[in-house]
C-alpha cells in the first residue's frame, strides 16, 4: 500500500493491514496516536517519563492485540485511550498520588499552586495545577473531553461508565476547575462574569 | 437529575484555560516514535515466524488486565518483545524465573534461540 493512500485510510483499516504485516500501516497508526495518547498520559501523570512509558505499553498492547481486532465494533482511539487510562490509573495508585474519587475539596497546595501561576498569567500553567488537584475521574473525564476532544459517549466507552454519568464528572470538575482559576481573573483583564 | 451547567460565562472563562493548554500539548519525541514503531515491527516480524500462536493470544480482557507487573528487563526491544511473547504463551508463571535465574535462562533461551539465530547474543548483552 503506498503511503499516501495509507494516511487516508481509517484506523480500522491500517489496524487491519498491520495484522497483515504492513509496516506502512504502522507508521501511519503510530504518527496518529502517539501524540494524543502520550497528550493524554501526560495531562494524567505529570511525569514526562511516565507519560512515555504508558503511551509506549499502550501502543504495545495495540499491536499485540491487531490480529484480533473487529473493524466496525469500536474505534480504536477509544480502544488505545482506554488501555493508557487504566495504566495511568494504575500509576497513580501505586505511588499513591490518586486523590480519593469522592473527594469533594480540593488539596490547598495544589490550589495554591494554581494562584501563583495566575499571577505569572500563565493560563496554561494554572490549568494544569487546578487539573492535579482535581479527584482522578474528573481529571480524567475534562481531560479526556476538552483536551483531547472526545465526545461523550467516546468518554463513557474508554472510562466504562454512562455518559449521564461522564456528563455529571465534567460538570463537576469544571466547577471545581472554575473556582480554583477565578481568584485573579480580574488582574489578567478577564471579562467581567 | 442535576441541570448540566449552562454559566456561558463560565464556560467561556474556563475555555481560555483550556485554548491554553492545548496550545502546549506535548509532542512526542523521535526516539519515542521509533521505539513505539520497534514494538509494532517486533510484534509483526514474531507473527510471521510462529502463526499459530497467534490464534492463541490471550483475549482483549485478559490483555487490558495483564502486564501490571511490567516486562522484564532485557538488553533491547526485540529481546523483550520475544521474552514477552514466550512467557505469555508458554508459561505466564515464569516471569520471576526469566529475569534471575540463569537455569530459567537457559531452559528458555534454546526456544528462543531457535526462534531467532540471534538471541544467544542478544542473551549474553543482557545485564
Amino acid at each position: 500500500m503506498p503511503l499516501d493512500a495509507s494516511q487516508d485510510q481509517s484506523d480500522d483499516a491500517l489496524l487491519a493491514a498491520y495484522a497483515e504485516g504492513d509496516l506502512r500501516a504502522a507508521r501511519v497508526l503510530t504518527l496518529r496516536l502517539t501524540p494524543r495518547v502520550l497528550a493524554f498520559a501526560t495531562r494524567m501523570l505529570r511525569d514526562a517519563a511516565e507519560a512515555e512509558d504508558v503511551t509506549q505499553e499502550s501502543l504495545l498492547r495495540l499491536w499485540r492485540m491487531a490480529p484480533q481486532w473487529t473493524p466496525g465494533k469500536a474505534k480504536v482511539t477509544t480502544w488505545v485511550f482506554r488501555v493508557a487510562a487504566n495504566l495511568c490509573t494504575d500509576r497513580l495508585r501505586r505511588s499513591g498520588r490518586s486523590v480519593n474519587l469522592d473527594a469533594v475539596e480540593e488539596p490547598v497546595d495544589e490550589a495554591k499552586g494554581a494562584e501563583a501561576a495566575l499571577i505569572d498569567g500563565d493560563r496554561a500553567d494554572a490549568l494544569r495545577a487546578a487539573l492535579q488537584a482535581l479527584p482522578e475521574r474528573q481529571r480524567q473525564a475534562v481531560v479526556l473531553r476538552h483536551l483531547e476532544g472526545l465526545s461523550n459517549p467516546e468518554i463513557a466507552e474508554v472510562m466504562d461508565i454512562g455518559t449521564e454519568a461522564v456528563e455529571s464528572l465534567t460538570a463537576r470538575a469544571k466547577r471545581s476547575l472554575a473556582a480554583m482559576l477565578a481568584g485573579r481573573r480580574e488582574e489578567l483583564g478577564y471579562d467581567d462574569a | 437529575m442535576t441541570m448540566p451547567d449552562k454559566n456561558n460565562s463560565s464556560d467561556g472563562f474556563l475555555e481560555e484555560f483550556f485554548q491554553a493548554e492545548r496550545a502546549r500539548t506535548p509532542q512526542p519525541s523521535g526516539h519515542l516514535m521509533a521505539r513505539i514503531l520497534a514494538d509494532a515491527e517486533a510484534e509483526a516480524a514474531l507473527r510471521q515466524l510462529v502463526p499459530v500462536a497467534v490464534a492463541r493470544r490471550p483475549g482483549l480482557l485478559a490483555t487490558l488486565l495483564d502486564g501490571i507487573g511490567g516486562w522484564p528487563s532485557a538488553a533491547g526491544l526485540a529481546t523483550a518483545a520475544v521474552a514477552g511473547f514466550w512467557i505469555g504463551f508458554v508459561a505466564p508463571d515464569v516471569v520471576t524465573g526469566l529475569g534471575g535465574q540463569s537455569s530459567g535462562a537457559e531452559e528458555y533461551g534454546y526456544l528462543l534461540s531457535d526462534l531467532l539465530p540471534g538471541y544467544g547474543d542478544l542473551a549474553l548483552e543482557e545485564g
